[in-house]
């Protein structure tokens, strides 16, 4: 086993049974499933169709369950002391980042496929034509894109969790870089610039989901996702590299 | 085997470590001692390469950690001063996990693990959570884990530190051991414990090395008590400061 695979099977069985894990992956999808049937009830009869929904009704709480899921990480790791023994091990910082976003990132993409049960409970409750024209490769695409802007948000986490010894300080310090900081960025655009508000009715972060959902597939979207996740995890090695120089 | 050549550290403004230099053979134990604040965990910190030092070199059998840090990682064992280990994870998963991180091969893992838990006498305790076990034992566990590797040079920050008579003993049974085929440094105020298995003594004294003593130049009881007068004029020193 690499030492990749050795950090993820340690920290999803971490994890696994964890009251840290388990209450915010419930939280998640009891808060996306009450999201999902109100913008049901919203757009009835609009031609918002139901994977869209989803996933608008997913995609605003995957900053906040990256940011509990990840605060963790390393965090845990340095105020335990633990974080010594890793780095007088013969592995890699970058084994070790990658091996820990990969664990958070195998919870995240679970409770993103269980969010998908109550669409799957309502959709016999919907009318012939709705039912008619859900096709399963839609929700395919639309979970890829939660899956990327996930992988973002998760990378994000990871590296704010190696600055840190305070796991909560952690988590209030990714939410605000993951969903303060894009909300806060564009209520500044909508300010500055009303025009704008014609083009830009609804966040992009949003507006990337309802493409996907929709069929609009965009190269850019995934490379700025990628960008993203590879340059977070980048600064994270860097972050946990740099512990070496300052004890 | 181990060369320790003309090592400084700070903190800041605050020099921890000054022109530290001295060798380790193989099969030698050597004690670093000194008072609280002397530089001793610094010393081993900046060994296991957990801390980068300003100037100077450190070198395993000619494996510069800076230059190298991954071949010289694979030649050392750490056991940290507060011993930390994953408490919801059983003995065994804990020494089989961190074999597996120190990359060694999935046959072998199980026989590195039994031999390590037989040698650290925790076969009896091998299915117990790491939180229910008592310091002593976690010490163990502790240096089953830098031993399982079998490593050329062995880190120890502090091992006897809150552990009965009986729990030192059966520690200093595994150093001795172990010295067999490793150079161990350790880190520890227990002088006269340690004058009984360990070779040579280096006393630090504000980040500065003051003195070396090898064992058997000398009478037992006489540099017992050299030792702790020098450790005590170190505290002294560092409570007049």
């Amino acid at each position: 086993m690499t030492a990749v695979q050795v950090t993820w099977l340690r920290e999803v069985r971490a994890f696994r049974g964890a009251v840290s894990c388990c209450v915010p992956v419930a939280a998640f999808l009891a808060v996306s499933g009450w999201t999902f049937v109100m913008l049901l009830r919203h757009h009835e009869g609009s031609v918002l169709q139901v994977q869209s929904i989803w996933g608008i009704s997913v995609a605003p709480w995957l900053p906040i369950l990256s940011a509990v899921l990840t605060m963790r990480l390393f965090a845990e790791e340095r105020s335990t002391g633990m974080i010594d023994l890793l780095m007088a091990s013969p592995i890699r910082e970058r084994d070790l980042v990658v091996g820990k976003f990969l664990s958070a990132m195998t919870v995240i993409g679970i409770a993103v496929a269980l969010s998908l049960l109550v669409p799957m409970v309502v959709l016999p409750a919907l009318s012939a034509p709705v039912r008619g024209s859900v096709r399963a490769v839609a929700f395919a695409v639309t979970f890829l894109i939660l899956f990327l802007q996930a992988s973002a948000w998760c990378a994000a986490g990871t590296m704010v969790s190696a600055f840190f010894r305070n796991q909560a300080a952690a988590a209030v310090s990714s939410l605000v870089l993951c969903s303060g900081l894009p909300v806060a960025v564009y209520a500044v655009i909508l300010a500055w610039v009303p025009s704008v508000r014609m083009e830009m009715a609804w966040m992009p972060l949003l507006v990337h989901v309802y493409d996907f959902s929709t069929g609009l597939f965009s190269t850019a979207v995934i490379a700025l996702y990628a960008t993203l996740t590879v340059f977070f995890l980048f600064g994270c090695s860097k972050v946990v590299a740099c512990l070496r120089l300052r004890g | 085997m181990l060369e320790i050549d003309h090592i400084t550290f700070s903190y800041g403004n605050r020099k921890v470590l000054d022109d530290v230099t001295f060798d380790v053979a193989p099969g030698e134990i050597v004690a670093v001692t000194g008072a609280n604040g002397a530089g001793k965990t610094t010393l081993l910190r900046v060994l296991a390469c957990l801390l980068m030092q300003d100037s100077g070199t450190v070198r395993l059998d000619s494996v510069d950690p800076l230059a190298r840090p991954i071949k010289y990682r694979r030649g050392i064992g750490y056991l940290s001063e507060h011993c930390p280990l994953y408490s919801e994870m059983t003995v065994e998963e804990y020494l089989t996990y961190r074999v597996r991180l120190k990359g060694e091969r999935n046959v072998r893992v199980r026989r590195r693990v039994s031999e390590t838990l037989e040698q650290c006498g925790l076969e009896d305790s091998h299915r117990t959570r790491v939180r229910l076990l008592s310091l002593g034992y976690r010490k163990r566990l502790g240096l089953a884990d830098a031993l399982v590797m079998h490593p050329k040079l062995l880190l120890l920050d502090d091992p006897l530190a809150g552990l009965d008579v009986p729990q030192r003993k059966k520690i200093a049974c595994v150093l001795t051991a172990a010295s067999a085929r490793a150079a161990v440094v350790l880190a520890g105020h227990e002088i006269r414990e340690m004058l009984e298995w360990c070779t040579r003594f280096v006393v630090l004294h504000r980040g500065r090395v003051t003195a070396l003593y090898r064992v058997n130049d000398y009478n037992r009881a006489d540099l017992a008590r050299l030792l702790e007068l020098q450790i005590a004029s170190g505290n002294d020193g560092e409570e007049g400061r």
